[in-house]
């Protein structure tokens, strides 16, 4: 990994931020705000059964009863009667890059998603606002029984009542506002399943893009890993900047069945105007394992925790993440744990990092149930603050119910070591270069658990921030 | 009267789930009698004690340290969920909070102010003692003023009859002016019928030092709060505590150290065992305010889990908003190690014995710390006669 | 079977998170013996420590310890250190807030049942850590804190001169000293052997501390088995050849992986 610190190459944002106009007769978009009429028609466009148009109204109501949180970021940028909750290109979606709209297509070429495609996955499913645009998975993946699919096709398509059995069960519109909110309007995202004792060797990956300004995207993955299966998915995310807000609500939902292992991996790099209120949940059952590994780059505003239920015995997760607060970001992050199962364990090991006034929060929560006998949990949290206008907080909180439990916990904060920094510049690196060394060996332990080519773009990320990007 | 007040925030919110963010104090049909604090049994040279002081009295103890505190804040954001506004207005920002402070004013509890004089470093102790009758409801208040240079050590000792029913709330303030050192004990040793209180809030100016001892080992219900506010360059805050908490004991405690001044330091620890239906909430916050330059912090908590009915949360929490500082928690939670209990058992000292055996060890090395013998060895009855 | 015997070990295997780890041990202490176990590093040689004090993280699949008599094989720890075993850990707890005066006092307590005679106890313990050349104020520090490496050995010694058990098993209690530390040990394992005909089964995989001590039986322990026994001459000859005759499989010549 140390090779990639240096091979860094100079990276532009503007891949990130490039617009497409979207005319109108092109993409339909619908009137901005959330409203019983607006969800309806919501419901309409997407031809729901008649439950999921049930489900929607229902979470309505419960998002309109709900209030928002009172610990975390202030949302008081986002107006939510200016956001529009669905946004679609008029053409249906792909199977084949050559069949997407041109500007689209071109888009996804810049992010390089066709050619990791190509490269290294198994398989490829490409959101552009609200609707999937490209969908494909490779023969031999789909072969071995493996289901990838975007979440209409699953909503009415052969796997209609495993959909049904499974949505929102795990996150409930009650859950808080925006799972609510979630429920009334999602709209894309994925459905995968591997079957008992399929090995998925190469990753599987979803890519979001949120073009339209003032638009929310609501993308729902849903993702079952049978007994004894193995996964690793990848989701990335980008948008370009608006002056306006943008509203990310997205909600992934895990299942990882006896004896599978599900690792999640995501690159967020939402732009500055995104309020990223996304909701990540895995249910662990015996002897399974959950591993998630996050890197939150973008976004102006996030409430971000995974959470894993550790519900079968002998289950176990482990979270690696890192944050990057940059300018103008509130990236409030980290991880929840819930510890049913007898000899369940938990690793949560995370970086942050806040530079040029940006809010870093790490947050979490561990719980160790009564019934947890036998339990392991490890937490380790580290921040790094690279000046004085930046904040760098850590908020965790642990509740145990059994004594027959192992808690370590370890927080630490501090900065770049003057030291560090004067030995790196006596052999010659400028003092940019030098801090931006040490901040990338201070990810390190999180690009490592990456794919190569993330983990470069990971670097990639840290060196814009570095340069004040 | 019936008693209801929300105390120790939390200094950043956070999920409501974990039902930290703050507790309640909810006590009916109180009847306080008694608001006088205790004349110490002997005022060294030096010292000077006087026992009814009004709010205005101890608004001039801070008033000076309070204009510098205010020049001192910024206007840069503080943290998401910042609960510090819940407490404005107190003469000094206390770990329970503004609540204590109304009750007081409310009650017209009488202030306790002692005084070291400039320069002095008193050698002895001051002693109050609050000995309580079944039945007893009791509040009190308390001043402890160390001037510039001088040196302090106040211990405080709150023990009742034994299988006695009763309130005792206590809010303590101290001021550490330049240089001065104040060493605050506090050993409760209330029976379990008692609700209990404790609120201490400290300030210090330049170089000046604040070490508080706390050992909680009775009471039914126990609410303590310590918030100190380095103000000065270079001043300190140094706690331990030790809790031992059984039965249906409840212990809910909220540490705050605001690192104000360059190069000021922070350290806390705490030892506890919880033993059968016992609940325990930690809350222990470094904040490393903007300007903090050079300043470090350290909290290790360290908790003997022995039953399985036991509830423990902790929030250990590290708020920073400075560069150049270097703030750390650790917390170790569980039972006893399997390699503990084995090395015990290879000397002769079955599980029994060797829990009984690290209780008293981490009791012990809290205690051995308060400058008085006698008081020790009372310590260490007490916890004989529990265990 | 002598009647006489203290230590019996019985086919005895043992593993660690069902990995074997020990197979088949037979082994034979009397009064007074002084047995030595050899071997290569990660022979096993602590993990019969381990197992023949009960360690639970050590579980015996199969044959029997029997001590002085009683069968132990399903004792828990404590049980064996009251029916006189005593084994001396090469990282030895530490305890804050109990010194290691009153620790001893303690485990003598439990041990003993009796209450203790606080001058005699007092006497004795100042006696000991005289021999041991080891500061009397560290009877009143806390139990292994801040001890050095060889502080720490020399209050494992220290413990096992005030308990004073039938059988000693010390666990590399040589290992990490320098010369005059070995001696100083060693002068106190003569002591608790002259005092109480002790026995001991010394682990080590260097022969330092053996100098002074008159080895009745050598075992070498290769792959948690006991491939060889000998006297006090076997130790001799291991330490000028090494291990690497007994480490090599039957009917092969040694190959290039050990």
């Amino acid at each position: 990994m140390a090779e990639n610190n240096k091979t860094v190459v100079d990276i532009d944002r503007s891949v990130y931020d490039i617009k497409d106009v979207e005319n109108e007769q092109d993409f339909y978009r619908m009137e901005d705000g959330f409203t019983e009429d607006i969800v309806k028609k919501i419901s309409e466009e997407k031809h729901d059964p008649e439950w999921m148009r049930q489900f929607r109204l229902d979470s309505l109501k419960i998002y309109n009863e709900l209030e928002m949180p009172d610990w975390g970021p202030e949302t008081d940028g986002l107006d939510m009667n200016l956001i529009s909750s669905y946004v679609r290109s008029k053409s249906d979606m792909k199977g084949k890059w050559e069949d997407v709209p041109e500007d689209i297509k071109n888009t996804f070429e810049r992010l390089g998603i066709p050619e990791a495609e190509r490269e290294s996955l198994a398989g490829v499913g490409a959101q552009y606002d609200s609707e999937l645009v490209y969908h494909n998975v490779k023969d031999e993946v789909a072969n071995q029984g493996v289901i990838y699919t975007d979440m209409e096709s699953a909503l009415t398509g052969e796997y209609a009542d495993m959909v049904h059995e499974y949505f929102m069960k795990l996150v409930p519109p009650t859950d808080h506002k925006y799972a609510a909110l979630h429920g009334a309007v999602w709209s894309g995202g994925s459905f995968v399943y591997v079957p008992k004792g399929v090995k998925v060797d190469i990753p599987l990956q979803s890519y979001f893009r949120l073009n339209a300004a003032g638009a929310g995207q609501f993308e729902h993955t849903l993702i079952i890993v049978d007994e004894g299966a193995d996964l690793h998915f990848i989701e990335g995310c980008s948008a370009p900047k608006y002056n306006v807000a943008n509203l990310h609500a997205g909600c992934v939902e895990l299942f990882v069945k006896k004896n599978a292992r599900l690792r999640y991996s995501t690159i967020e790099n939402w732009s500055k105007n995104m309020y990223n209120l996304n909701t990540k949940r895995a249910l662990v059952e015996e002897g399974a394992r959950m591993e998630w590994v996050s890197g939150s780059f973008g976004s102006h505003t996030s409430y971000l925790y995974p959470m894993t239920i550790l519900k079968g015995d002998h289950s176990t997760m482990e979270y690696t993440g890192i944050t990057f607060a940059g300018k103008g970001q509130n990236l409030d992050t980290g991880a929840k744990v819930v510890h049913q199962g007898k000899y369940t364990s938990s690793v949560i090991s995370t970086k942050s990092i806040s530079k040029s006034g940006g809010i870093g929060t790490y947050r979490s929560s561990v719980i160790i149930n009564k019934e947890a006998k036998h339990a392991k949990t490890s937490v380790s949290c580290d921040s790094l603050m690279l000046d004085s206008i930046s904040r760098a907080d850590t908020i965790p909180g642990m509740d145990i119910r059994t004594d027959d439990a192992d808690v370590g916990h370890e927080a630490k904060i501090g900065r770049i070591s003057d030291e560090a920094v004067f030995y790196l510049m006596s052999r010659g690196l400028s003092e940019e270069d030098a801090r931006a060394m040490i901040v990338s060996g201070f990810a390190n332990p999180v690009s490592k658990e990456l794919p190569l080519e993330y983990a470069v773009e990971m670097n990639n990320l840290i060196k814009l921030e570095m340069s004040g990007g | 009267m019936d008693l209801k007040m929300k105390v120790n925030h939390l200094p950043a919110l956070t999920y409501r789930f974990l039902k930290s963010n703050s507790s309640e104090i909810d006590v009916n049909d109180l009847y306080i009698e008694n608001t006088k604090t205790p004349e110490p049994d002997m005022i060294p040279a030096a010292v000077t004690v006087k026992s009814d002081a009004a709010k205005s009295d101890v608004q001039d103890v801070f008033a000076k340290i309070n204009e510098k505190i205010k020049a001192k804040q910024t206007k840069l954001p503080g943290p998401n969920g910042d609960t510090a506004p819940f407490n404005d207005g107190q003469i000094v920002r206390t770990g329970m909070g503004i609540e204590v402070d109304n009750l007081m004013d409310e009650m017209n509890v009488p202030v306790m102010i002692i005084t070291a004089d400039e320069g002095y470093k008193v050698e002895e102790p001051v002693h109050i003692k609050y000995s309580l009758k079944d039945g007893e409801c009791v509040l009190g208040s308390q001043v402890i003023c160390a001037k510039k240079g001088s040196e302090i050590t106040i211990i405080m000792e709150y023990e009742s009859e034994a299988d006695a029913k009763g309130f005792l709330g206590i809010s303590t303030r101290l001021l550490a002016e330049e240089g001065a050192k104040i060493n605050l004990v506090k050993v409760q040793m209330l029976s379990e019928g008692f609700v209990h209180f404790d609120d201490i809030g400290g300030a210090c100016d330049d170089k000046a030092d604040i070490e508080t001892i706390t050992m909680q080992l009775g009471a039914g219900k126990t609410w303590g709060g310590t918030r100190v506010t380095l103000l000065g360059r270079k001043s300190i805050f140094n706690n331990h505590t030790g809790y031992l908490c059984r039965h249906t004991q409840e212990y809910d405690m909220n540490y705050v150290a605001d690192q104000y001044g360059q190069k000021t330091e922070s350290n806390m620890v705490f030892r506890g065992v919880l033993l059968d239906n016992a609940v325990k909430t930690f809350r222990g916050t470094l904040d490393f305010k903007t300007g903090s330059a050079g300043s470090v912090g350290d909290e290790q908590e360290d908790t003997l889990l022995l039953s399985p009915d036991v509830v423990n949360r902790t929030m250990p929490v590290i708020l920073c908003g400075e560069e150049d500082v270097d703030g750390r928690h650790g917390a170790s939670i569980g039972q006893l190690g399997d390699d503990t209990l084995f090395y015990m058992e290879s000397r002769g000292i079955d599980e029994d014995a060797a829990k009984k055996l690290m209780i008293r060890a981490r009791m012990e090395s809290i205690a051995r710390m308060i400058p008085d013998e006698a008081l020790i060895i009372r310590i260490q009855q007490f916890i004989r006669t529990i265990l | 079977m002598s009647e006489q015997s203290l230590l019996q070990v019985k086919n005895l295997s043992a593993s660690v998170e069902d990995l074997p780890i020990l197979h088949d041990i037979n082994l034979e202490i009397k009064p007074g013996e002084t047995h030595v176990l050899m071997g290569p590093n990660g022979a096993g040689k602590s993990t019969l420590g381990y197992t023949l004090m009960g360690n639970p993280h050590y579980k015996i699949t199969d044959g029997s310890i029997i001590f002085d008599g009683q069968d132990l094989t399903n004792e828990a720890a404590d049980k064996r250190a009251k029916a006189g075993m005593f084994l001396s850990f090469q990282n030895p707890l530490e305890v804050p807030g109990i010194s290691l005066g009153s620790f001893i006092r303690n485990a003598y307590h439990e041990q003993t049942g009796k209450p203790v005679k606080l001058l005699q106890y007092k006497k004795q313990l100042a006696e000991a850590m005289d021999l041991l050349t080891m500061d009397s104020e560290y009877a009143d520090r806390d139990l292994n804190v801040g001890f050095s490496g060889g502080e720490k050995k020399k209050a494992e010694i220290l413990q096992l001169l005030m308990l004073k058990p039938k059988l000693a098993i010390l666990d590399e209690t040589d290992s990490g000293l320098d010369v005059d530390a070995v001696r100083t040990v060693s002068k106190g394992i003569q002591e608790y052997q002259k005092q109480k005909d002790g026995a001991l089964l010394i682990i080590t995989h260097s022969t330092k501390i053996l100098e002074s001590l008159h080895v009745d039986y050598t075992h070498v322990l290769v792959k948690g088995r006991i491939i060889t026994t000998g006297d006090g001459r076997l130790v001799d000859e291991i330490n000028e050849n090494g291990f690497e005759k007994y480490v090599r499989c039957e009917g092969c010549s040694g190959c290039d992986t050990i």
